[in-house]
């Protein structure tokens, strides 16, 4: 039983609030598929009776041009009006012209049967094209990959009604007489139409194709749009080919037709009723009904969109060999139910990520116009081919054509899968912004005594971007500029030319710079400084004097600016930093001189001193920091340890990290040991992640895989945030991809059980008090696990889409979760797809999934206490022990008097209380 | 009445308003450095002009918030008393006393300060909560 009730909600997954809404809906396209499948039948019966085969490459340019036209006039209609108003309409006018046609059938003269076949071609494209347009907007994406296979099985069966019935009728009553039973059905079509959209919630009164500004639709906006979105060239293109495949085949059905039945008009129409009605509808059922929802759920839409063309070639290649009315029609079933089943269903997919404008613009002109545009061009191929290769007598020789135009089509699906994807991707990065900085080039005139003027204003901002700019300006003499503006009060510009006339070795300026130096005292944050000293020190005589002279200048600014100066002069500063001096500096009880001494072992090394050492225990934040920079840019393993230290201290922390990525690859191995061993501290073992992060080797990326099982998760959750970041920026690297598929496995059974331990306390959730907190905890630990399984996703799918999807699922909105898990369907590997669309799809049936995929049964409140006491996880421990006491759960004692002995003090204390409570 | 265990004490943090974004478990570290003061009536908690260094919860108990003698309001259970004090070292015009038994959870500025430092997501929470009480005052 529990078997039967998963098959037929792997095939029917209808959800509450679904029912009455896909009901009407799949009504509505049996009703007209009805009306459609009389007046196809009898209008093709007639027609081929009346003429020769030569005939009808001729009836399908007439459709096209004629079908063209009104389809023009339609998406007119449709683009400045509602949805709503189109489709009234369109009802109306159909009803209409069907009783009009009944009369002028009567009159049986020849030229009548090209309107009735013209006519016959538009009104079932019309009316199922706008059917699937309202479904679009009654169904969000999700809801449709679910339930357009119920909405085609209803199509089928109005299908196979409505052949039937002509096949059956028209053996008894005139066969013109049945287009007034098509008027019914239309009629009927309406009524459920109204009742779908009613139930729907959301009017399709607002639904407009086009917005205000693009009132005046026109052609030219469809070619546009066609050749903006490459995604929308694939769908022309695959439609195309669709029909102009689908006019050939029914050229040789109805040309077998006619070989096989001559003029007998209740011979052809019995046939073509029979065939339309049952044989084709009982595939088209069982494709339907049974494989289209499993085959798109299994393989995709790219799956989906090619089992088509294949069939058509295995069904062609048959026909061609063995040519007769029973190949032609199994090549035409085979045909039309691929097209009606998984074809329509995968179309309908490849529309649903465009945006809602775009789609309902475009989607009703493709229906219509390409379709007959194709079918149009199927037409002239054949009046082309009919006397070269004879198709009257041979019409088997089209599907030699049938079978190279499938080729095309199966390269076309995969592109389509492709564009899809790339589509859902952009509309989920929607939200991401990246500016592109240009830089401005200077060449003209007109920009050259613009900037002149910038460097003379207030702004010092302006100005010394201005006068860089005009530095870089080729042939421009900068010097004058640089020397009135060494003069300026506003220390940007001062700080940009002394970085010019240091880049261009101008001495003109040293006077102006050693006098800013001159300038500078204790606490001085005049940013013109540095670069002041390290002009004056690149253009000086004799630098080494001058360096020598500003070591001793009060001020940190200077001696430091000296310093960096000299870092890139290892010989000078060799000999200017003496080792005297380094040693009063580091043991001066002025910090700032300690981390001066800090500084100047960065310059000159740390030979023939310890000072270094000292300097990272410095108690102050600002030596240390300097030491741990000075560590890095050395980077002697000796300082390893004391480095490593300063991970768990937040003040010094970023320093460290820094200083450790720069030791590079030479490290890696301790820190994976750091990692790994539960004895290290977790303050420290969390950082590491990052360091490993920054260096963003194949190596870090190894010890990082090796940790994404680590037992703490705040360190497992920064192991995978480091490989995320990795893997964003370096997409070659070995991300393992076993191993983390199996943790994403093992991610996804702990985020069931906790939903099963959560299941007991959903109606505490929000309530002040020990359950309520517990409940709450259990929530946020179900949202850390699934930001974790995201991030592992992220090592294996596009990083920044699987993101993008997350924010999405986390953030809740309909239309956007839609989208992100209709990405993570499309992507996802079959066994992952298993496991976490359902965890992401329905949540509220999270329960009912972790039961069927893990076996995980949801809890009693005393059993869930039971195992989040025992669960090792202190917090969770103290709150499960005091919902306990809140719900007088006397059955824990024994595991509330086992934590309280075992459990860290802070638990240990909660479990006190919870006994003392429930005494 | 014996102090507060960890659990009562998130309970107890729960209620204030600029925690509020905050998840059960950065609520607990926060707990761990909140510290129970007992008060009988008519002890001063805040004084004018005086620096403030620390949040307090009303636990149980009521405390009379004034300005120049003229009483503001009185805060009882879950109310918070100087939860600017956390981020401004000005004094507060006003003062607050106890009028009855009061029990108080102390959050000090210097300790609060040491965990942000260390947990960056507690700290993006309460800037979070502190944005939207920002442009609350700007909406009105």
């Amino acid at each position: 039983m529990r078997h039967l009730k998963r098959l037929w909600r792997d095939f029917f997954d209808i959800r509450e609030g679904e029912l009455a809404r896909t009901a009407l809906m799949s009504l509505y396209l049996m009703c007209v598929l009805f009306a459609y499948y009389i007046v196809k039948v009898v209008s093709r019966a007639m027609f081929v009776a009346n003429f020769n085969p030569d005939k009808l490459p001729w009836l399908y340019i007439l459709i096209a041009a004629f079908g063209g036209m009104f389809a023009y006039g339609y998406t007119r209609l449709a683009i400045r009006t509602s949805l709503g108003t189109a489709v009234n309409a369109a009802i109306g006018f159909f009803i209409g012209t069907l009783v009009l046609l009944w009369w002028i059938l009567g009159f049986k003269v020849d030229w009548t049967l090209y309107v009735f076949n013209v006519y016959t071609s538009l009104i079932g494209i019309v009316l199922v094209s706008q059917g699937w347009l309202v479904a679009a907007n009654v169904f969000n994406p999700r809801e449709a990959k679910r339930l357009y296979g119920i909405l085609g099985l209803g199509a089928v069966l109005g299908a196979a009604f409505g052949g039937t019935f002509a096949a059956i009728v028209a053996q008894y009553v005139d066969a013109h007489n049945l287009v007034l039973a098509a008027a019914f059905m239309v009629l009927l079509a309406f009524f459920c139409y109204r009742g779908a959209v009613r139930r729907t919630g959301a009017s399709l009164s607002r639904t407009r194709a086009i917005g205000e500004e693009d009132a005046d639709f026109s052609l030219g906006y469809v070619a546009r749009a066609v050749g903006k979105f490459r995604h929308l060239q694939v769908i022309v293109a695959i439609i195309a080919i669709t029909y102009i495949v689908d006019v050939m085949i029914e050229f040789q059905l109805n040309a077998q037709a006619k070989l096989a039945f001559g003029e007998d008009t209740k011979a052809i129409t019995r046939f073509l009723g029979a065939f339309y009605g049952i044989y084709l509808n009982i595939a088209t059922v069982i494709f339907q009904g049974f494989l289209t929802g499993f085959i798109v759920s299994r393989l995709g839409i790219g799956g989906a969109l090619q089992i088509m063309p294949i069939t058509i070639i295995g069904a062609s290649l048959f026909n061609f060999f063995h040519p007769r009315l029973l190949t032609a029609g199994a090549a035409r079933l085979l045909e039309a139910s691929t097209r009606y089943t998984f074809n329509r269903t995968g179309m309908e997919l490849l529309f649903l990520p465009l945006p809602i404008d775009l789609k309902n613009r475009t989607k009703a002109f493709m229906d219509i116009f390409v379709d007959r545009l194709s079918r149009g061009i199927g037409g002239i191929i054949l009046v082309l081919l009919t006397d070269w290769l004879v198709l009257e007598k041979y019409p088997h020789r089209v599907s030699l054509l049938v079978i190279g135009f499938a080729v095309v089509w199966i390269f076309l699906s995969e592109r389509g899968r492709r564009e899809y994807i790339a589509t859902v991707r952009k509309r989920l990065e929607t939200r991401r912004l990246d500016f592109d900085v240009a830089r401005l080039k200077v060449r003209d005139p007109a920009t050259i005594r613009l900037l002149e003027q910038t460097i003379e204003s207030d702004n010092p901002r302006q100005a010394a971007y201005a006068l860089r700019l005009l530095a870089g300006a080729s042939g421009y003499a900068i010097q004058p500029r640089l020397a009135s503006l060494a003069g300026s009060p506003h220390g940007e510009v001062r700080t940009a030319v002394f970085e010019i006339a240091r880049t261009a070795r101008t001495p003109d300026l040293l006077e102006q710079a050693l006098a800013e130096t001159r300038s500078s005292r204790g606490g001085d944050r005049n940013s013109a400084v540095a670069p002041a000293v390290a002009y004056a020190l690149t253009v000086s005589p004799d630098p080494r004097d001058l360096a020598r002279r500003l070591l001793d200048h009060p001020s940190y600014l200077v001696v430091s600016s000296v310093l960096e100066w000299l870092a890139d002069q290892p010989e000078m500063a060799q000999d200017v930093v003496t080792l005297e001096w380094l040693a009063a500096c580091a043991d001066s009880g002025d910090p700032e001189r300690r981390a001066l001494a800090a500084i100047a072992v960065a310059a000159r090394g740390d030979h023939g001193t310890e000072a270094l050492h000292k300097l990272l225990g410095d108690p102050d934040t600002t030596v240390a920091k300097e030491a741990i920079r000075t560590a890095g840019k050395l980077r002697e393993r000796v300082y390893l340890a004391d480095v490593i230290r300063h991970l768990a201290d937040a003040k010094t922390r970023g320093a460290a990290i820094d200083a450790l990525a720069a030791f590079g690859v030479r490290v890696s191995g301790t820190l994976a040991d750091l990692l790994e061993d539960d004895s290290v501290a977790v303050a420290i073992r969390r950082q590491i992640p990052r360091i490993l992060q920054a260096q963003g080797d194949q190596r870090a990326v190894d010890v990082l895989l090796r940790n994404i099982t680590q037992r703490d998760l705040t360190v497992r959750a920064a192991v995978l945030r480091a490989l995320q970041r990795i893997r964003e920026n370096k997409p070659n690297l070995n991300y393992g991809g076993v191993s983390v598929q199996r943790q994403i496995l093992d991610e996804a059974k702990y985020y069931y059980e906790l939903n099963a331990a959560l299941a007991p306390f959903c109606d505490k959730r929000g309530q002040r008090g020990p359950a309520g907190l517990l409940a709450a905890t259990l929530e946020e630990r179900l949202r850390l696990t699934l930001e974790r399984m995201f991030h592992l996703l992220g090592l294996r799918y596009p990083p920044r889409e699987v993101y993008a999807a997350y924010l999405a699922v986390n953030r809740g909105r309909r239309e956007e979760v839609s989208h992100a898990l209709e990405f993570l369907d499309n992507i996802l590997e079959r066994e992952l797809k298993r496991i976490m669309m359902p965890l992401i799809d329905s949540e509220d049936r999270a329960a009912h999934h972790g039961s069927e995929l893990f076996g995980i049964e949801v809890k009693d409140a005393a059993t869930a206490i039971r195992e989040l006491i025992r669960s090792g996880d202190d917090w969770l421990a103290s709150c499960a022990m005091a919902t306990a006491a809140e719900l007088r759960l006397g059955a824990l004692r024994p595991e509330i008097e086992e934590a309280s002995r075992t459990a860290g003090p802070v638990a240990s204390r909660v479990a006190g209380d919870a006994l003392a409570q429930m005494a | 009445m014996a102090e507060l265990n960890i659990v009562e004490k998130v309970i107890a943090l729960e209620a204030v308003d600029l925690l509020k974004n905050l998840n059960p478990d950065q609520l607990a570290r926060i707990a761990s450095i909140a510290t129970e003061e007992r008060h009988p009536p008519g002890k001063t908690v805040i004084e004018p002009e005086k620096p403030q260094d620390a949040l307090y919860v009303v636990l149980d108990g009521a405390v009379e918030i004034s300005r120049n003698r003229a009483p503001l309001h009185t805060a009882r259970q879950n109310e918070v008393l100087g939860a600017w004090a956390l981020f401004d070292t000005d004094p507060l015009a006003v003062s607050a006393a106890t009028v009855e038994d009061t029990r108080l959870l102390r959050i000090a500025r210097a300790d609060f300060y040491d965990l942000l430092s260390d947990n960056m997501e507690i700290t993006a929470s309460i800037f979070s909560t502190l944005v939207k009480r920002f442009r609350q005052l700007v909406e009105q």
